[in-house]
């Protein structure tokens, strides 16, 4: 279980990481960031990229910062360090929360926002939190920076609307108000879950006014729950209400299933879980009020 | 047979009272070294020149192997040889083979021919790294012939099913049905006959550290060096240098610590031949050491994998008259142990209850998998889960208390003969009961669990009893056939203890080095306790198998048992020696002498007094000052064998004694099932455990909590999943799923002691802690938490998928209504 060989450097600005991308693309060249997935990955030689351009010690890509009322994070800030950033859990607490379903402690340490992102793993937390935000992913590649909605973001399993050639640099979260909650279900602590659940519900008085809920594990990609969404808004906050977006987001999921959950199981577990997560972000909306 | 006609038990020994070492929980001898990260591990080890090998595997469950081009590989850099499976076959016979018929299964350290299973190894490269041999894998070109794949046991011993072995005929490797005690009367007089079907999935041990070896043979000399993290096969060396076509007076084994085995380093000859025949090919030392995918799919050693049709006899008062028991065993591609996994269950059949008659059917099957070997329990901790879930359903189908009916059942006068003819030498049940009862609160839980109800919670209580063998003989492995190939009766275990000059003492140890149990602190309490020393002063080493004395290893909880029975032995021989030395310095008669804290001296006379360090030096260097015929030194061994074993029946009906020190547990899981997403969760867990006398509590407690983890995996987690293929869908940790931290719950651990009346104090085995209880255990306790809606599971792992189709089901059938 070793990797074959790789040519490796460690540029230490955007601009020259997009030149050695661009100069070694003929090696298939791979953007590393903390190399929690790439790495078992080659180990299992399952990818086998001939050259690595190391992000690690890009200095400018590992701030966590705001801008107005957009959070703004570095595409190689740590899960650990955004974790636990008293930014993120002020303006983006589902970040924050769904950072601690993160695989474990030693993996947040080293492992990347902008590379779980990127990574796309359709069972991942990030990728459903990003959508759930309608956060931005700001991308530089060689003919410049360009800035990809979250919506448009996620193609496949692991494939993003990143380039050859480019790299991701930030992850733009917008405020949102109201109640956050992050779900998942796990067969085991801090493995892929089976279905996650990412909600952000704002309330107005006696009514949802707005509702984002996007899932992984269920599909492809993450998926927002638009069914539900659609539900929630303008209904009054109470378990009928709950049960109809559940139902109406359940009868649009077609998982696929696998060792771990058949398709039925899947599609039993999300039912479940998408209440917890409704539930959870409603509550959380009406103590914030 | 009636008792008369069985031969006599050995003598019933008296324990000393006042132990000094045996029974406290000293800290353990071997941690500094390994928490220094000083263990010397097969990875840690470097030999000048070595060089390092890298299997090629089989993707196909079944697939004849119709060329392999191996010339690019060869002409890799770094790469010194590659080694196909047909010339593997030259240099090297088969491996040593335990089962049925090894000429008709016949099992190779590469496959020839033909592969039998996803994982299997076809080529090896030796090359100067690990990457480099990796690389070269790559460039090795296989044409595959794929065959269809034959995946499940039951369909395998169907006619027309494709045959892993043609030259088996069929893919059954054995089968037999043994009737003990009058089984037909027990089924025609029960007033209820329970029945079930139940089916258990194969997981297995999972050490850190994967099997593996350095092999350096010698050219000038024919000599073969290997160091492994198995066995040193003292016993057997001649059947591993018989694989590698070398005298067995060329082949020296040397153990090494082993980061965990749990059963699954047991007997595990591949790594070291493999890494052997490199050797001997490019004439350096050679490192062949499993990474975690060749350790998955093709380590020998998968654990159980059973389907049962089970009957119970039981009258209406709850009284079980019998059990009939029919099942069909998934060994995968080979049959390496045999269905020695059945002599283990057999030793315990009946559990811990009084029952008369036993009818028992097994029919192995072979399949494209890899094969099973030995993992925590061998198998009769299948039978303890089969067993207690019958038990358990004929509490219900009677609706008699589950604590009761099990209490009415107990044993009681030991020793006791089961249908079988094993023996349990000694126990007490009802103590261990009522201790459990109690640590575990079970009256409180079972308010919690109505009230809890009442919310719409689904909580279960998971009562279980059941049996722990020890130390087992060889004849398990050979009275499933009338005329054995290899009746072998020696399962010997051995110690040396040397006395140097200054009275300190060394304890060597053959068999195998540490391997996750503490045969360093056993036998250094033991020493201590016959020798008023402090065990941390006892040095500990090991020998290989050149001057090794006959040693058997550990498997079957029988290290502690054997070594002390070595280190009595030894101790009385040192002890006679120093008697006389002491005797003569003092110029007493022997008989006028007694041992006391650590030296002897003139009975009533303290101050008339020799220690061991007076005696030692004066035996190490004063030979004039002693009797002609007294040789220097203080040094001696003992080879233990096993201290009860009879022999089997010529007809069979009566296996006779071959796992008699018998341990008992009874634990207590309380679970809290979710409906809606199939998990399980624990909210409690207690276990109370008698495995005899104590030599350290605390190390018997790490065997109770890291066996109750495992038997959490096997319950809840743990599979070796195959597809209707043959593909291996769980060959790493992403997907074949451990129980971490926080998956096991707090246990709650007390230890009853009920002495052997035939082991050195009193002590039984208890090596496979927890793992024989908790997997019955566990599906009880879910089974309890569901039964009010109807759902009872028969099969683990207890999956969110097996747990949801089972609610679904009951669901539909409760809508039917």
């Amino acid at each position: 279980m070793k990797p074959p060989p790789f040519q490796y450097a460690a540029p230490t600005s955007v601009a020259e990481a997009v030149e050695l991308l661009a100069a070694h693309a003929d090696d298939d060249a791979r953007t590393l960031a903390g190399g929690q997935s790439l790495v078992p990955l080659m180990n299992f030689r399952l990818a086998q990229p001939g050259y690595l351009v190391d992000l690690g010690r890009i200095e400018e890509l590992t701030r966590i910062r705001t801008d107005g009322d957009t959070l703004v994070i570095g595409a190689m800030v740590r899960q650990s360090d955004a974790e636990h950033a008293p930014e993120v859990a002020l303006r983006a607490p589902l970040l924050a929360e769904a950072l601690g379903y993160v695989a474990h402690p030693p993996v947040r340490n080293s492992g990347t926002v902008g590379g779980s992102i990127a990574h796309a793993d359709p069972a991942a937390e990030l990728p459903a939190v990003a959508l759930a935000l309608d956060a931005e992913l700001v991308v530089v590649g060689p003919q410049g920076t360009r800035t990809v909605r979250a919506a448009d973001f996620f193609v496949g399993p692991f494939a993003t609307a990143i380039e050859a050639g480019e790299i991701l640099t930030e992850v733009r979260f917008p405020r949102r108000d109201g109640g956050q909650s992050f779900v998942e279900f796990a067969r085991t602590h801090g493995n892929f879950a089976l279905v996650g659940v990412a909600s952000v519900i704002e309330t107005d008085g006696a009514t949802i006014a707005r509702a984002s809920i996007a899932m992984s594990g269920v599909a492809p990609v993450p998926v927002r729950a638009t069914a539900a969404e659609e539900t929630l808004a303008g209904s009054a906050p109470d378990d009928a209400s709950i049960r109809a977006a559940v139902d109406a987001a359940v009868a649009g999921l077609s998982p696929s299933g696998d060792a771990h959950g058949s398709a039925e199981t899947r599609t039993d577990i999300a039912r479940s879980y998408l209440r917890r997560g409704i539930e959870l972000a409603l509550t959380r909306a009406q103590d914030r009020r | 047979m009636t008792t008369t006609d069985r031969p006599a038990a050995p003598p019933v020994r008296t324990h000393k009272e006042d132990r000094t070492w045996v029974g406290r929980s000293i800290r353990r001898v071997e941690d500094p070294k390994f928490l220094r990260g000083r263990g010397g591990y097969i990875g840690d080890m470097t030999v000048p020149g070595m060089l390092y090998a890298a299997v090629l595997r089989s993707p196909h469950a079944h697939a004849v192997i119709a060329g392999i081009d191996v010339v690019e590989a060869l002409a890799a850099p770094g790469v010194h040889a590659v080694i196909t499976g047909e010339q593997a076959a030259e240099l090297c016979d088969p491996l040593p083979d335990f089962g049925p018929n090894p000429a008709a299964h016949t099992w190779r350290c590469l496959a020839v021919d033909k592969v039998r299973y996803v994982g299997e190894g076809v080529a090896v490269v030796v090359a100067d790294s690990r990457y480099l041999a990796e690389d070269a894998l790559a460039l090795i070109e296989v044409e595959y012939e794929p065959l269809p794949a034959v995946v499940d046991p039951e369909r395998a011993l169907e006619d027309g099913a494709p045959l892993v072995h043609d030259d088996l005929g069929s893919n059954c490797a054995y089968e037999r049905t043994f009737d003990f005690g009058d089984v037909e009367r027990d089924f025609a007089e029960a007033d209820v006959i329970v029945t079930d079907r139940l089916r258990w999935h194969r997981s297995g041990g999972q050490p850190l550290e994967t099997v593996g070896a350095v092999a350096d043979f010698d050219h000038a000399t024919g000599a073969l060096t290997v160091h492994t993290n198995s066995l040193s096969f003292t016993s057997y060396l001649f059947m591993v240098a018989g694989t590698m076509k070398i005298p067995a007076n060329k082949l020296d084994i040397r153990p090494v610590p082993a980061g965990g085995s749990f059963g699954s380093k047991l007997f595990a000859t591949k790594p070291a031949v493999i890494a052997g025949m490199c050797s001997r090919q490019v004439g350096r030392p050679v490192q062949y050491l499993e990474d975690r995918v060749d350790n998955m799919s093709n380590c020998d050693h998968h654990g159980s994998d059973r389907v049962y049709d089970v009957r119970l006899a039981v009258m209406r008062d709850g009284t079980i008259r019998g059990v009939d028991i029919d099942t069909v065993e998934d060994y995968g591609a080979y049959i390496q142990f045999g269905v020695g996994h059945h002599g283990n269950a057999l030793a315990q059949v009946v559990g811990p209850y009084a029952m008369t008659s036993v009818r028992y059917r097994v029919r192995a099957a072979l399949t494209n998998k890899n094969q099973q070997g030995a993992y925590r329990g061998f198998g009769s901790e299948v039978n303890n889960w089969m067993l207690e879930q019958m038990v358990d359903k004929a509490a219900r189908e009677l609706d008699l208390d589950p604590v009761e009916l099990r209490r009415r059942n107990f044993i009681r006068e030991f020793p006791h003969f089961i249908p079988t003819g094993n023996v349990y030498d000694s126990g007490d049940y009802d103590a261990v009961l009522d201790k459990a009862l109690e640590l575990s609160e079970y009256k409180r839980w079972r308010i919690e669990q109505a009230k809890a109800r009442e919310e719409g919670r689904c909580i279960g209580i998971g009562l279980i009893t059941a049996q722990e063998r020890s130390v087992f003989s060889a004849t398990e492995f050979w009275f499933w056939f009338d005329e054995p190939g290899a009746p072998v009766t020696s399962m010997p275990e051995s110690v040396t203890l040397k006395v140097d000059a200054t009275g300190g003492i060394t304890a060597t140890l053959y068999s195998c080095a540490f391997w996750g149990n503490s045969p360093e602190t056993m036998v250094a309490q033991l020493v201590a306790e016959e020798f008023d020393c402090d065990p941390h002063d006892v040095s500990i080493v090991y020998q290989g198998s050149k001057n090794g004395l006959p040693a058997t290893g550990p498997g079957g909880s029988r290290t502690t048992v054997m070594l002390a029975g070595a280190v009595e032995g030894a101790t009385a021989k040192i002890k006679a020696k120093a008697l006389r030395a002491a005797a003569h310095l003092l110029e007493a008669n022997p008989d006028d002498l007694e041992w006391v804290d650590g030296g002897y001296q003139v009975k009533g006379v303290p101050e008339q007094r020799k220690s061991l360090a007076d005696i030692a030096v004066m035996l190490h260097l004063f030979k004039h000052s002693f009797p002609e015929d007294m040789e220097s030194g203080l040094e001696d061994s003992k080879v233990f064998d096993h201290p009860y074993t009879t022999m089997p029946s010529a007809d069979r009906t009566d296996l006779g004694v071959f796992y008699p020190f018998m341990g008992h547990a009874c634990h207590v899981p309380v679970v809290e099932v979710d409906l809606e997403t199939g998990s399980v969760s624990f909210l409690a867990y207690a276990a109370v455990h008698d495995c005899g006398t104590l030599v350290n509590p605390r190390s018997l407690a790490g065997h109770i909590v890291g066996g109750t983890a495992q038997g959490i995996g096997t319950a809840l987690y743990e599979e070796f999943v195959y597809d209707d293929d043959g593909q291996l869908l769980t060959s790493s940790f992403l997907d074949y799923l451990i129980p971490s931290a926080m998956e096991v719950p707090e246990l709650r651990i007390a230890h009853h002691e009920t002495p052997s009346p035939y082991t050195l104090h009193g002590i039984k085995g208890g090596g496979e802690g927890g793992r024989m209880m908790a997997p019955a255990a566990i599906n009880v306790a879910v089974n309890d938490a569901l039964a009010h809606l109807g759902v009872r599971v028969t099969e683990l792992p207890i999956t969110p998928d097996r747990l949801r189709a089972a609610i679904r089901a009951a669901e539909s059938a409760r809508g039917r209504e």
